[in-house]
């Protein structure tokens, strides 16, 4: 970590609202998230890329939060695990993760979920093996990942409009 | 309970499912409180030192600072998660990362500069960085300074732990922790006809609980509230208060969800500065643990070494079996609770092969200058069950016996006694069962009786692994919970147990829907808030569907008993008359009078209120869970590559509550155990005791891509001690993993592995060896 900081003022538009947050340089996305803007759901377990629990879409594109300098979102479209839906409103994702026991603990869940929004808007029709090798940036202690698979897969197919 | 039932045998969603999946769940870390401080901890850079000199003036004078906490301000009073002996800070310093001041700043940035601006001058002392050498005659001692005996209260730590003091924990000097012993081994070894003698050493690992531990305390008005990450928040509550000097109702312990813990989330140093942090500087102050930290500042499993021989007849009756165990335990004072592992390690096994009629295990438990160590997932049994199972396997190779009818035979029977549970007698034993169904699953006929059968670099083979665990019925453990039917006939249950991830809220739910009648959607409550819920031990040895579902389903056996009583008053009839159903006491003979359980409560003049409490001190039967574990694997000769390609774990859970949650909790504890199969242990220098892996990456969890196609088998036969007939699962589901693969490793590439974790240069190693002992 850095001693010298300086502070920046960054505009994020996160979950299509627009925040203006003083920073520090060595502040990471995940702190201004979760410690400045209330938005817990994203959560750190790693501290430094190796796990994926802190896993949102910068762009469309998922991201580590806890490896991605705050400055560096200024600009960008960041959705989280509350942009996604919440318990009035479920996306399919959350709905199957949240009935069939996908989430255990349910720490690394947000990240599972968010990297599996991403593959979903690329990759609609997912194989097994697709599913695993696109999640494999995430790592759940709980479940054995075979539940995580499966809601995925089915989540898909809601989505598709097949169940 | 008889006939059809409602609710309990199915796979209703979890409680908690909604919450977790859409981030709203609150788990300590994500406490947010207005002019909150952020806490780091100083930690310390060697294995054994004295603080010669600590200045913080230089921390102090940074901007946004609050307070710098040093053992010269923190009351010496003593707390613990085990039994309560250690202080919040000392001069002594036992570990790498052991914890040497506390800050408390604006944020997170600022703790940790200021941490570094803290001047201290060490003064190092001799460390003891290896378990064997550390119990051996002349060793340094792993702690100089010990508890003042003063501080330490009745009922704290046993008397057997206090006295001399060298490295090995308990206290016959020079001797072991533990001996569990009958019969006479050298008679043993005398009659049996063939004798197997190995080493095994395992390596010391860490649950890796996803979530960091973090605590965010509050003092105000001499109260002080804590949301932290334990499961064992009433053991936080009277740390806290005792070194607060506040009385245990002025503390509130929120535990509700923590993101995993499995055993090792357990009150902590952490937890007390912050708590002495937030008093010292009136504002409310966080600490959210770094992965280092996390793997560091825990309770890992010890690194083990045993030394094991076992004999056999021809005709498959064990004669003898003698272990000699080093079990690391680290740097507790008085040993944490690493004489309990040491006697569980002792015991267990030795219950499960009840017929062998000799039998010394000697535990040494030695205190070292490592992390501490506890009890994580299969606390013991993983402990022990690598070496016996690798053995048993062997012995049954060496009087050409199937290796699944050798145990048969050796195995414990229902009402046999046990060393495990001095005076206690085992209740069910299905674990023939268990072996059995598993057997049928993985096709145990495949596999060849000769070893290495398959041609080729890969060679595939198949084994298996039998083990006895913990299903709740630890007598050390209590569990109290409450019933409530409220004056608008909503039924609450409150139960003081955390949920880290096992989702017991759902199974609890599950027993008291099932004794109302009504959907689980229809039981509410809270659990895990010292200031809502009555007492609860936590979630240890797998004892929540066991110990807190007897005492919840107790509770709701009362609650129904008085609301049936009241209905019966306002009707005047016997309560034997009614029936509870659908929110609503109907009479029997009269299929349309009915009262509403919140008119009933009304007309009580009060919530009605049931309770329930189990603890097994007294009972005579002891309920355990048995398993059988079988992989079937690849062994790559070339590259010393396992490759699992299938794993059957089958459980005797007597009856599955939840039977998606029990499958769950399988399938989760056995990619754990292919983690301390395969892959996870931590490296430490061994000169200076500092960690090497302790990031998440070098931890080496298995990933997705690492899971082979996993079989849970559930055999419910019942347990009568329980109300619904149900055993813990979720530890036990660890325990058999590891030595199943070493077996399976076996019967592959006929290599027996004795270090864990079986990585490849470890396999390429013990090929070498069969090829130079080759003929």
């Amino acid at each position: 970590m850095m001693d010298a900081q300086e502070s920046h003022n960054v505009t994020l538009k996160i979950n299509g609202k627009v925040h203006h947050v003083d920073v520090d340089s060595n502040w990471m996305l995940n702190d201004v998230l979760r410690n400045r803007l209330e938005l817990t759901g994203t959560k750190r377990a790693c501290d430094y890329g190796g796990c994926g629990s802190c896993t949102v879409l910068m762009d469309g594109v998922d991201v580590y939060s806890c490896s991605t300098l705050a400055v560096e979102a200024q600009g960008k479209e960041i959705l989280t695990i509350e942009g996604l839906g919440n318990s009035e409103n479920l996306h399919p994702l959350q709905k199957s993760f949240a009935f069939s026991y996908a989430a255990q603990c349910g720490w690394c869940t947000p990240g599972m979920i968010m990297s599996a929004k991403s593959l979903l808007d690329h990759n609609p029709k997912p194989t097994e093996a697709e599913v695993r090798a696109a999640l494999s940036g995430v790592l759940c202690r709980c479940t054995g990942y075979t539940s995580i698979v499966k809601a995925v897969l089915d989540a898909a197919s809601v989505i598709r409009g097949e169940t | 309970m008889s006939g059809e039932l409602f609710t309990v045998g199915k796979s209703v969603a979890p409680v908690y499912g909604i919450e977790k999946a859409t981030g709203e769940m609150r788990f300590p870390a994500d406490v947010n409180l207005p002019s909150m401080l952020w806490m780091k901890i100083l930690r310390s850079p060697y294995a054994h030192a004295k603080i010669a000199a600590i200045d913080v003036s230089d921390a102090l004078k940074m901007p946004g600072v609050a307070a710098v906490l040093t053992h010269k301000d923190v009351p010496t009073i003593l707390f613990g998660p085990y039994q309560n002996e250690i202080y919040s800070l000392d001069e002594e310093l036992r570990f790498v990362g052991d914890t040497v001041a506390a800050v408390a700043a604006e944020d997170w940035n600022i703790a940790e500069q200021a941490t570094r601006a803290i001047r201290v001058t060490y003064e190092t002392l001799a460390a003891v960085l290896d378990a064997e050498a550390g119990a051996a005659p002349g060793a340094p001692d792993a702690v100089l300074h010990y508890p003042d005996f003063s501080e330490i209260k009745p009922g704290d730590i046993r008397p057997d732990q206090l006295g001399t003091f060298g490295n090995i924990v308990g206290l016959k000097e020079g001797g072991p922790t533990v001996v569990n012993q009958r019969g006479d081994v050298e008679r043993g070894f005398a009659d049996s006809d063939v004798a197997v003698e190995r080493v095994f050493r395992q390596s010391e690992v860490n649950a890796v609980s996803h979530e960091p531990r973090a605590c965010v305390a509050v003092y105000e008005n001499e109260r002080c509230t804590l949301w932290c990450s334990v499961q064992d928040p009433y053991r936080l509550q009277d740390s806290a208060a005792r070194v607060l000097g506040l009385p245990m109702d002025a503390v509130r312990v929120v535990s509700t969800n923590l993101g995993g813990a499995f055993g090792v989330k357990v009150t902590g140093r952490f937890a007390i500065l912050c708590a002495l942090l937030a008093c010292k500087t009136g504002r409310p102050v966080k600490i959210w643990f770094t992965r280092e930290e996390e793997s560091l500042d825990s309770h890992n499993r010890s690194a083990l070494t045993h030394y094991v021989k076992a004999g056999a007849k021809k005709d498959g009756s064990l004669t003898a079996l003698q272990v000699r165990t080093f079990q690391d335990n680290g740097y507790w004072p008085f040993g944490g609770l690493g004489q309990n592992i040491a006697f569980a390690i002792s015991t267990r096994p030795v219950d499960l092969y009840h017929r062998c009629p000799n039998v010394k295990w000697e535990v040494f438990a030695v205190r070292t200058n490592y992390p501490s160590t506890g009890p994580y997932r299969g606390r013991a049994d993983a402990e022990s069950h690598f070496p016996i199972e690798s053995v048993m396997d062997e012995l049954a190779h060496r009087i050409h016996m199937d290796p699944i009818e050798f145990r048969l035979k050796n195995r414990i029977h229902e009402g046999d006694d046990l060393c495990s549970a001095p005076g206690k007698i085992v209740s069910t034993v299905w674990v023939e069962e268990a072996a059995r169904a598993g057997a049928k699953t993985i096709g145990w006929e495949r596999r060849s009786a000769v070893p290495a059968a398959t041609l080729g670099p890969r060679k595939r083979g198949i084994g298996m692994a039998m083990v006895i665990h913990s299903c709740g019925s630890n007598p050390a453990g209590t569990s109290e919970a409450e019933v409530v039917v409220d004056l608008d006939g909503r039924i609450s249950l409150f139960s003081g147990t955390p949920d880290q991830g096992s989702e017991q809220q759902t199974t609890l739910r599950q027993m008291v829907a099932e004794i109302f009648g009504v959907a689980v959607e229809d039981v509410h409550g809270s659990n895990a808030d010292t200031s809502t819920c009555p007492y609860d031990s936590g979630p240890f040895s797998s004892r929540t569907v066991y110990a807190t579902g007897i005492a919840a389903s107790r509770a709701a056996e009362d609650a129904k008993k008085k609301v049936l009583e009241q209905a019966a008053l306002l009707w005047k009839r016997a309560p034997g008359d009614l029936s509870i159903a659908k929110h609503a006491v109907w009479v029997r003979s009269e299929p349309l009078r009915k009262l509403d359980l919140g008119e009933i409560a009304r007309a009580a003049g009060s919530p009605i209120s049931g309770k329930g409490v189990h603890n097994g001190k007294d009972d005579r039967l002891f309920a355990y869970g048995f398993a059988a574990a079988f992989a079937e694997v690849e062994v790559d000769v070339g590259t010393g590559e396992v490759k699992i390609l299938r794993l059957v774990s089958s459980h005797d859970v007597g009856r599955a509550i939840n039977p998606m949650i029990v499958e769950g909790q399988i399938l989760g504890g056995a990619v754990q155990g292919l983690g301390y199969a395969l892959t996870e242990g931590f490296c430490f220098d061994p000169r200076t005791g500092t960690a090497l892996n302790q990031w998440f990456l070098d931890l080496r969890t298995p990933s997705i891509l690492d899971i082979p196609d996993i079989e849970p088998v559930v055999v419910e036969l019942g347990e009568p001690t329980h109300p619904f007939g149900a055993k813990g699962c979720s530890e036990i589901s660890y325990v058999g993993v590891a030595p199943a693969v070493a077996n399976a490793i076996y019967n592959a590439a006929g290599i027996r592995l004795t270090e864990l974790p079986m990585t490849p240069d470890r396999v390429l190693k013990a090929l070498q060896e069969l090829k130079s002992n080759a003929p």
